[in-house]
């Protein structure tokens, strides 16, 4: 008896198997065509000289990284997008612990607070940057006008025509898109923090400080790791705003990996270089989400 | 005692009620400065020092920016690209959720890995193979370029949101559709996509705002000004010498109020997709 059941369920299996298989075809297929293969086949174009026009000349095997990795640009570059990410992040999950910390106070309005703090994210990205150019604007921005009249600055800067201020600009613009996010996220878990907690640490008279120190902290500490995780691959992936605001100008003063290859490519047609150039910036992404696609993992498995 | 509590309670509550008020200062700026100029005239938008409401607030923006750009046309474009990307990622990914989540097949775990890494890359990695194996295969300048391009990145995340509605449904509903003689795949269709209905219509929309927003690829991609979508239609007037402002904050109102409705529907079961199983919706 146990055993027929045995068999008949190893043969369900089989059907089974096979139909999963079927079922994961397209996907699996989509995945290996336009994102495996691209992968290995930039790869393949960096070994090659290239013409203008994308065509592979002579191989020229690791010279291209040889040389890459012997210049000052790239380490700038690369330099330039780690400072970005980190500077990013750090500010987007600050902000977003402080709107979280205010939104979880219960006071009139705050439904509708939360609602309009998503707007950012919710917006269409690259039309939200368009719209920051002309605040941005030196003339008739609505920007350095309440600067002025306010006496925050009395002489504000060309925003996007220097290169510091261009960079402070892109990085304000990549933080403001991302805060949303961290906003929600941390309210969440900050919601599912149990309130018993809270009440039996104010009969104990812990005060205020102590109770988001050893309460609300610890509470919201898995998910602080994966949205900084999840952040950091999407600012250091940002294209849209740097793109938009300044084109990675003035004089390449705000390009990031993920621009420069842009520029590298579709722009000054080096497709060898480009193409290197986005071969580092795989590596440098897989270690990341390879960090992240753990956690989550274990979270999903917990 | 008691009214040193109360009290203290009161002025933080004022102290939060004051912070968020001026956090939304800032995190909506840009929003407001839209609202405000869109309705002001040429002499108005160009004055220095800038007003900041419309002496005399007009609607003209709103109509003369269907003439100085082709706007009806980007809208139609940016439609085709979005509803296209729904179309493709969810044919291949209804079924793909479907097996991850209620089959029992080898290699599973290492599908769903595979999809969660591929879902943090960016397009920019694969932008110049995509290009070259775009023009090989004759599709440079068309909308399915950019639909096919979107659909990828958009497929791991979808899958796994799929995955989770799909394996919250008992397997007893399931079990019993296929005792009244129902096939798998008539299960998935008659009991199992019913029930997830839901879930599949937060994918749907992430994916249509997917589509919507989309930059890179029609950047890279399309080249006649008659394919382009609103987000690369506005960024050329942009780009232009003399932008008329006005008519482009209009514009891109007219552009941003769509998704952002569409937004509002989903951003719960997004923000737990995203965060993993640590949020709950």
């Amino acid at each position: 008896m146990a055993d027929t059941i045995l068999t008949a369920r190893r043969k369900g299996i089989g059907a089974e198997a096979r139909l999963a298989y079927i079922l994961l075809a397209p996907a699996v297929l989509l995945m290996i065509i336009f994102m495996v293969y691209p992968i290995i086949y930039v790869f393949i174009i960096s070994l090659f000289k290239t013409d203008k026009l994308s065509r592979i000349k002579d191989f020229a095997g690791f010279s291209i990284y040889l040389k890459l990795l012997s210049s000052k640009d790239t380490w700038v570059v690369i330099g330039r997008s780690i400072l970005w990410t980190i500077v990013s992040v750090s500010t987007k999950t600050l902000f977003g612990v402080i709107i979280a910390l205010a939104l979880n106070v219960k006071f009139f309005g705050r439904k509708i607070a939360r609602l309009l703090f998503i707007v950012p994210w919710a917006s269409s990205i690259p039309i939200s940057v368009m719209l920051w150019r002309w605040v941005l604007h030196n003339e008739f921005g609505l920007l350095n006008h309440s600067l002025k009249i306010t006496g925050l600055m009395s002489n504000p800067p060309v925003w996007l025509g220097q290169s510091v201020s261009a960079f402070i600009s892109c990085l304000w613009v990549d933080i403001w898109i991302g805060i949303p996010f961290m906003a929600l996220v941390f309210l969440a878990s900050m919601q599912a923090v149990p309130q018993t907690l809270y009440e039996a640490a104010e009969i104990d008279g812990a005060s205020r400080f102590q109770r988001f120190r050893y309460i609300t902290l610890p509470g919201i500490s898995a998910i602080l790791l994966i949205a900084t995780l999840l952040s950091s691959l999407w600012t250091f992936n940002d294209f849209n705003t740097i793109y938009i605001l300044t084109n990675g100008g003035p004089a390449g003063s705000t390009n990031i990996l993920i621009t420069y290859v842009y520029q590298n490519s579709f722009e000054w047609l080096k497709w060898q270089k480009a193409s290197a150039l986005s071969v580092f910036t795989f590596l440098i992404l897989s270690v990341v989400s390879i960090i992240y696609s753990r956690i989550y993992f274990k979270k999903e498995e917990a | 005692m008691e009214l040193t509590k109360k009290n203290r309670e009161f002025t933080l509550k004022g102290f939060v009620i004051l912070l968020t008020i001026i956090l939304l200062f800032i995190m909506l700026f840009p929003f407001f400065v839209m609202l405000v100029s869109m309705f002001k005239s040429p002499e108005e938008i160009y004055h220095i020092p800038p007003y900041w409401l419309p002496r005399h607030p007009t609607f003209k923006n709103f109509i003369e920016v269907w003439n100085t750009i082709p706007l009806a046309r980007y809208f139609r474009n940016s439609l085709i690209i979005a509803i296209g990307t729904v179309l493709l990622n969810t044919l291949i990914s209804v079924p793909a959720g479907y097996a991850v989540a209620r089959l029992h097949f080898r290699g599973k775990k290492f599908i769903l890995y595979a999809f969660l890494v591929t879902q943090m890359f960016s397009p920019v990695v694969v932008l110049i193979s995509l290009f070259k194996i775009v023009i090989k295969i004759h599709f440079i300048d068309t909308y399915i370029s950019v639909i096919i391009a979107n659909a990828v990145f958009t497929t791991p995340f979808v899958i796994w949101m799929l995955n989770g509605y799909f394996s919250g449904i008992p397997k007893g509903i399931e079990d019993a559709a296929r005792i009244d003689g129902c096939t798998r795949v008539g299960a998935l269709w008659r009991v199992i996509l019913p029930i997830a209905a839901p879930g599949l219509v937060t994918t749907i929309i992430y994916t249509f705002i997917y589509g919507w927003n989309d930059f890179i690829f029609s950047l890279t991609f399309l080249q006649s000004g008659d394919k382009y979508p609103l987000t690369i239609g506005l960024y050329q007037f942009v780009g232009r010498f003399a932008v008329q402002w006005e008519q482009l904050l209009a514009g891109a109102f007219l552009a941003i109020l769509p998704v952002l409705i569409l937004f509002f529907i989903v951003e719960k079961q997004l923000v737990s997709g995203l965060a993993g199983g640590a949020v709950k919706e």
